[in-house]
Formats: C-alpha cells, structure tokens, sequence
C-alpha cells in the first residue's frame, strides 16, 4: 500500500508542521542571504532583529548563530492570563485564537484591510506569523503546544529571560489539563450522552496538538453517532420532505450507509 | 451436507487472517478450483433448470424453482465476492512489498532453493512457492507500473520514508549523545529521508 | 516588471505575499487536505506541483554545484539548503503517496465518470487505467476466466454493486477562513451556524465540501 496512515495528520507531521512557524532570532554571526525554496532568507548582521522559520531558528540556534526572542504568549504572565481565562471567565469554551493579521491598505488609505486580498494565496497557521516578537500577548497560536515545546527543549536559555524553565512548563501543564478536559467535554455537544445531535459542532480555538490527539476518538464518536441514527435520520428526513419542511441540508453528495454486515464487506475487489 | 457458500467462506476467513499477517500464507490454489467449480456447477444447474421453461420463466407461478434460482444466482455472486477479495488482500500484500523495496521473487527463489529445509521466509510453503505463477507475473507487472511512476518524480523519492524528516540539528544531537565531539564548526550529519550523508567543515 | 514590484517601490508598507511563501502554504494546504479529505481531492490545476517540482530539481543541481565548493561559509548554507529540500521532498512524496493510496482503494470508483476522472493528474490516470487492467487480466487469469461470461465482468450492474466507495459523510475538521454559514447534516437535526474566520469546525465531509472547494474553508 502506498499509505497505510489513518487520515489525519499523526503527531509527528503536526511537529513538522508547526516547525514552519515564523520566529524572530537576533543573530550573533553574520550570514549572508540564501536562496531558500521558500524565498530568499533575510541577511543575518548582528544585533539586528530578523523573522524567519522556526526550523532555520533552530538549525542557527543549533550552531550558536543566533538566538530566539521568546514569543510574547508564552510568557508567564500571558500564560497566567490564558489559564486564568480558561478556567474562570470561561470554562467552557477554548480561549480565542490570535487576531488575524491586518495590513493598511493603500488603494483606501486609512482602511485596515486584511493581510491577504483577493488575487493571493489566504495564509493560515503556520503561516501568520503567530511566534515572533510582535505577536500578541494572551493568545494561544494554533501550533502553542508543540512550539513551546521546541522552544523550551532547544532554545531554553533564551526563554530564561521570561522567567523559570519550571514556571512556564507548570503553566503550559496547568493549560493543557484545563483545555483536555473541554475537549472531553466537547463529546458531549456531539452527542455521546443521548442528547439531540446536530450537525456542526465548533472547537475554536482548539491547538492543532490537541486535534491531532483526540481525532481518532471525536470523529470515531460522530461517525458511530450517525451510522447508529441512520434509520432515524433517514425517516426524519422522509417526514420534513412531506411536510414541505425545513430545505437547509446540502442535499446529494451522501451516500445511504448499507447497514451489509458481510464479514468481507471491507475487503475491497 | 456440505452447503454451498462454505468453500467461499473458508476463501474470505484465509483473506482476512492475510491482511493480519506481516507475510504472505501459501496460495490456496486447491481451494480457488474448488469455489471456482461451484460456481459453474450452479451455473450449470440454472441453465438446467431454466431449460423446460424456454424463456417464459414466471416466478409467481413456480416459487419451489423461483426461489432455487434465487439461492444459487446469490450463492454466485457471494462466492464471486470471495474470490475477488481473496485475491485483492494478497495483491495488496505484494504491492505494498513492491513499495517497501522488498524483492519478492527474489524471496521466492531463494525460498525455493531452500528447500524444505530453508530460512521458511514466508510461513509453511515449504519447497513451493507461496505465490501462484499468476501472482509472480503480477508483481513483475506492478513493479514495473510502480517504476513508471516514480521515474516520473525522481528527485522527490517516491518509495522514501513517510516519516517527517527530523532536521538536523537533531541529528546533530543524537551523534553528540552518542559520543561524537561537535567541533566548532563541522559535524557529521545524516540527512534523514536519503541516502546522502553530508560532512560539514572538515 | 510588474504591479507588485512598483507598488512595492512606492510604498514601502505594501507587502504582498512572496510566490515562494504562496506556493508553500498551498502545497502545505493540499498535503494537509488530502490526509485528512475521506475522498480523492482534485489535482492543483494551476501546475502547483509541476513548478514545484521543478525547483526542487534546480535546488538539488545548486547543492550539487555546492558540494564541491568546499568553503565552509558555504557550507552552513548548503546545511540549511539541504535542510529545507528534505522538508520539500517529504511533502511532495506524502502528498502522492496519499493519493496514491486513495486511488488504489477505490481505482474503479474514480475511473467511472469524467467527472471523478479529472481530479487525477495526466500520470496518475495513467497509472490507475494501467493498475486496473493488470488487476482485472489477474482475476482472469486467476479464476474468472473459468466463470460463465455473464459473470466476468467485474463492475456488475445488477444485484450488489461491487464498486466500493469512500464514505463521504466521513467527520472531518475544517478551518474556515472567512465569516460564512455553515450548514450541516445531523442525525436529530440539521443546524445552520453563523461561522467566524478562524473557527474550527466538525462536520460532515459533503457537508464541508462546498465550502473547502469556494476557498471558504482548509481542511485541517
């Protein structure tokens, strides 16, 4: 088989995927420009600040080129902050994901316009430059969990600055104990324990660790959800449509689930 | 009595203990005969029955004949079902050796050369190959699709590793852990994902 | 040159994406959907993967002009060169690779009509046609060619389909990228949810669908 992973992405491509988040390092040797896939990557003069990919970060951190400027969210006062959001203000839901950056737009001047119009590509994480120094405080980027990993594993002197190795990594515990909890809890909206079980359900907020974690389990529950409730949907529908009921559904695309419990059924010809 | 479909069966349980198993079980060539003859014998036994009818069969006039012609026309089609499933799980098992790089007839030559007396690479085939001739044509012809296709992408190294390549500065780490001396500013880095290795500095 | 460039020199504020950092996100973007989509997604039209592949041939050809050079302030550069190719090549391949699996699955599904015919590339289709008729010539020389001709053929209409499909109701998590309705199909109910950018979204795949295909929407 070319691929036997289940869909989704496993824990080990989402750590490849949040190391192409953007950082900021202040260089300590001098290194020209490379001609990158990516792009060209900025020249490196000491002590001049610079944002680049958080692999590159760690390659020159490696060597003693450079060193990370710690992201604003994982100090321990923005952490504090997180925690004490999640806990108190709201314990239900997942604290809000960082404000989508926004440019000025010069064909109407003095209107902040989205970073990305129309004729490009939209970015989304890890491409919003969610790590570097001028990210804001007291949001949790989509890759939190694994870029604060990295961080304190490979640059954990130049996290020193912010306060304690141990501080940090409590708080980063603390958050991931709070936000496991609603990420169980989230199950129940999906209708595990018998309630009504619509059809959307949103975790916004939620880390791309913490999808990769409990995927397997939440979307194992919905599918189980709706092969069980089938006939139930099935008969439902029947009666809206007599009733000239509600339209919504994206109609078609769906095919009926055959309840064929051959055992060879999944063997494929 | 034994009832028809229980050849079939015994066909789809050795199909699903395949797909749980690393190697690939001996060909049930003996068993295919026999689920392949049951169905031309029910073929057979339709025409027969069919035949007084000339054409103007009417199952509401006859269940008894109806309902015979129902049983093996679906006794077909499950054995049918069977054997295509069978022989997909061990054509799966052998694609996926083509993309792992395994060479299965090399295997099955050596197998061969063996004896009963051999490594017994693939189970209790002993002296016989646990591929049927028309599976050893079928790899030789996936390998060679296989091949076609990667040509296409050579320098991205379709058949390489699906692991995330980790960088390497841990690479880097894991040699400085194992003993290696990091010098100022060369060290010995395996690229992960290829062949090349690459020394720096020296 | 052209309107980016000018307005890049008039106005230092104005930065558009790089074509080097869009083309990455969208190869990352298509590598995360098709791990993630229950179905085949279709081939980038706009030669995404072609461009791409041809800059990582160029890159391979500048380290090997490198490699040579034994100048060690190079060498850092080719580290870091050979670094970032490993990343690339390991996307391309994962992306294929997960196509090519879907396809193997379910080769005759996406073979039936022009319309699922055309998200395979040119290579692949030739690929899956080719596959198909080596299986087909091996079940016949198996055993269906001992089979009364009405049953040879493998795609029987009557009775049970013996075309498998992917289940696409499957749950999947979006990401949408702009404020937009999002209606999905449930058991007890069909919702209909008034989304915010940047919300993560479970539902079901032909639900989500639509929404991936306008670019309202990543899977994620």
């Amino acid at each position: 088989m070319a691929l036997s992973l289940p869909p989704g992405l496993t824990h080990a491509e989402v750590s490849f995927l949040a190391e192409m988040e953007t950082v900021t390092i202040v260089p300590r040797q001098r290194l020209d420009s490379i001609d990158l896939l990516s792009g060209k990557t900025p020249s490196l003069r000491p002590p001049h600040r610079v944002d680049l990919s958080l692999w590159l970060a760690l390659l020159l951190k490696k060597q003693r080129r450079a060193n990370i400027v710690p992201p604003p969210w994982l100090h321990p006062a923005s952490l504090s902050e997180i925690v004490q959001r999640e806990t108190k203000e709201n314990p239900t839901a997942f604290s809000e994901p960082p404000p989508v950056p926004s440019r000025p737009n010069i064909h109407q001047p003095g209107i902040a316009a989205r970073q990305n119009n129309n004729e490009t590509v939209q970015l989304s994480p890890p491409f919003q430059a969610s790590c570097t120094a001028d990210a804001p405080a007291g949001y949790l980027p989509y890759h939190w969990m694994e870029v604060a990993e990295m961080l304190l594993t490979f640059a954990g002197d130049d996290m020193i600055s912010l306060g304690s190795a141990g501080e940090i990594r409590g708080l980063l515990r603390d958050l991931t104990e709070v936000r496991a909890a609603k990420m169980r809890d989230s199950t129940k909206t999906l209708g595990a324990d018998g309630e009504n079980v619509g059809g959307v359900v949103s975790l916004r907020g939620v880390g791309a660790m913490e999808l990769a974690e409990n995927r397997g389990f939440i979307l194992g529950v919905v599918d189980g959800m709706r092969r069980i409730g089938a006939s139930v949907e099935a008969t439902r529908r029947e009666q809206e449509e007599e009733m000239g009921g509600p339209g919504g559904g994206g109609g078609g695309g769906g095919r009926g689930d055959d309840g064929d419990d051959d055992s060879d059924e999944d063997m494929g010809i | 009595m034994p009832m028809y479909g229980d050849l079939g069966n015994k066909l789809a349980l050795h199909a699903k203990r395949t797909q749980n198993l690393a190697h690939l079980p001996p060909y049930q060539a003996e068993l295919v005969r026999a689920v392949t003859r049951e169905v031309r014998d029910l073929d057979k036994e339709v025409t027969t029955l069919l035949e007084p009818f000339q054409g103007s069969f009417d199952p509401a006039a006859d269940h008894a004949t109806a309902c015979t012609l129902l049983v093996n026309h679906l006794s077909m089609r499950r054995n049918k079902r069977c054997l295509l499933a069978y022989h997909r799980t061990r054509t799966d098992k052998l694609e996926e050796h083509v993309w792992n790089g395994v060479d299965v007839l090399d295997l099955v030559a050596q197998q061969q050369a063996g004896g009963g007396n051999g490594a017994a690479i693939s189970g209790e085939g002993g002296a016989s190959s646990s591929l049927s001739p028309q599976e050893e044509d079928y790899v030789r012809q996936y390998g060679d699709l296989l091949a076609a296709y990667k040509g296409q992408w050579t320098d991205i190294d379709l058949t390489g590793s699906l692991e995330p390549p980790r960088d390497l500065f841990i690479d880097v780490r894991v040699l400085k852990d194992a003993g290696e001396i990091q010098t100022e500013y060369g060290y010995v880095a395996a690229v992960h994902g290829s062949s090349r290795i690459c020394c720096a500095g020296h | 040159m052209d309107i980016d460039d000018i307005l890049r020199e008039v106005d230092p504020t104005f930065h558009s994406i790089p074509k080097e950092k869009q083309d990455l996100q969208e190869l990352t973007r298509a590598w995360i959907a098709e791990r993630s989509a229950p179905e085949l997604l279709p081939w980038p039209p706009n030669g995404l993967f072609e461009r791409i592949n041809d800059n990582i041939k160029s890159q391979i050809e500048k380290v090997e002009e490198m490699t040579g050079d034994m100048d060690p302030r190079t060498n850092f550069a080719l580290i870091v060169i050979q670094t970032e190719l490993e990343r690339y090549k390991y996307l391309v391949r994962s992306y294929l690779r997960a196509r090519i699996a879907k396809i193997d699955k379910h080769t005759l599904h996406y073979l039936s009509t022009d319309n699922l015919r055309s998200r395979l590339s040119e290579m692949e289709l030739a690929y899956a046609t080719r596959h198909q008729a080596l299986l087909h010539n091996h079940y016949l020389s198996s055993f269906l060619s001992s089979f009364p001709p009405q049953l040879q053929n493998l795609n029987d209409a009557a009775g049970i389909n013996m075309v498998e499909t992917p289940d696409l109701d499957a749950a999947v998590f979006i990401r949408l990228l702009k404020d937009v309705f999002v209606e999905g199909r449930g058991v007890d109910s069909d919702v209909t949810m008034d989304g915010r950018e940047s919300d993560i979204v479970i539902l079901r795949w032909s639900d989500a669908k639509p929404l991936v295909e306008a670019g309202q929407a990543e899977l994620v």
